[in-house]
């Protein structure tokens, strides 16, 4: 009983972390390609229309790690945690 | 995360999802005979959209891939319009998003992945194809294979992540405001991540063909 409530508290929080941690990454790099984006419109106003195409699908791009983790924190809570955590009420009744 | 279970065919359970994805093709087949019909050479109401959509989107493809992408044009159209008004789908009450769903974002991005590697098989031939995969050493082949398999993946999630976690955030703060805010949200998330999510695959779809046909 207690083995299973440790483990899972262990999956709630290492879903947490995976998206808290994997969150950085993908938000320091498109919050970057944003800047860079608006530092070229700046330069350039009449190139704005391929500027924001290139803009958006780089940060498409670097949003797949983000996106990784949130994967695995779903795994965690739906396919670990949630099974768990209904053994564990039934075995209380 | 799996989707409610509406009726069964022959034993066969369909859920929501699947009700929502009919629909939305329903509305698109419905809507494409519609406005096909009675074209004129000055265009005068709603050709006016329609011709906004198709040449958009036409100009994309052709800005992307050059002139040789224009058979694709149809694919990609009916791809953007599927998935943006599927992810419009949760802005109306009790609307389900099918993009929401991993099996429909799974089943767009192989979609694409077939497209992509049978328009290459198309262009250069089986042989050339299968050479791609041990290019530039023959040791690389796993690292190919991965490759592909890894790009699938990533367009995928990308698509299911978003939408689906949406969906989470505007739950949980249903869950603590259930006035005013939700409704705000709502529109944030279904119209403006929705046409940027669409806008997003559909470009990492045409860049995939092209990457392909290089």
């Amino acid at each position: 009983m207690l083995e299973a409530a440790i483990a899972i508290a262990a999956i709630a929080v290492g879903a947490g972390l995976a998206m808290g941690i994997g969150a950085v990454g993908p938000a320091v790099g498109e919050g970057y390609v944003a800047g860079k984006a608006v530092e070229a419109i700046a330069r350039q106003p009449e190139a704005e229309n391929s500027i924001r195409t290139t803009m958006v699908l780089g940060q498409a791009i670097s949003e797949s790690t983000g996106i990784y983790s949130l994967a695995v924190a779903l795994l965690l809570i739906f396919f670990m945690g949630l099974p768990l955590a209904n053994r564990l009420l039934e075995l209380l009744g | 995360m799996e989707s409610k279970v509406v009726f069964d065919i022959l034993g066969i359970p369909v859920t929501e999802n699947v009700v929502w994805t009919w629909g939305i093709m329903a509305v698109l087949i419905a809507a494409s005979f519609l406005l096909s019909r009675n074209l004129k050479r000055v265009p005068t109401g709603f050709q006016h959209v329609t011709e906004l959509i198709v040449d958009g989107l036409e100009g994309l493809v052709v800005r992307v891939m050059g002139s040789r992408g224009r058979v694709f044009v149809p694919f990609i159209i009916a791809l953007a319009l599927f998935i943006l008004l599927a992810n419009f789908a949760s802005i109306l009450p009790g609307g389900v998003s099918p993009t929401a769903s991993l099996s429909t974002t799974a089943a767009l991005a192989v979609l694409v992945l077939l497209v992509s590697h049978g328009a290459e098989i198309k262009q250069k031939g089986l042989k050339t194809y299968i050479k791609g995969y041990f290019s530039p050493y023959f040791i690389l082949f796993p690292l190919n294979v991965i490759g592909e398999i890894a790009k699938v993946l990533s367009h995928a999630f990308r698509l299911f992540g978003n939408i689906f976690g949406g969906g989470i955030i505007l739950s949980i703060i249903y869950m603590f405001v259930p006035v005013v805010i939700p409704g705000i949200l709502n529109i944030w998330f279904g119209f403006f991540q929705g046409i940027i999510q669409a806008a997003v695959f559909v470009m990492l779809a045409i860049v995939y063909i092209q990457v392909r046909l290089e």
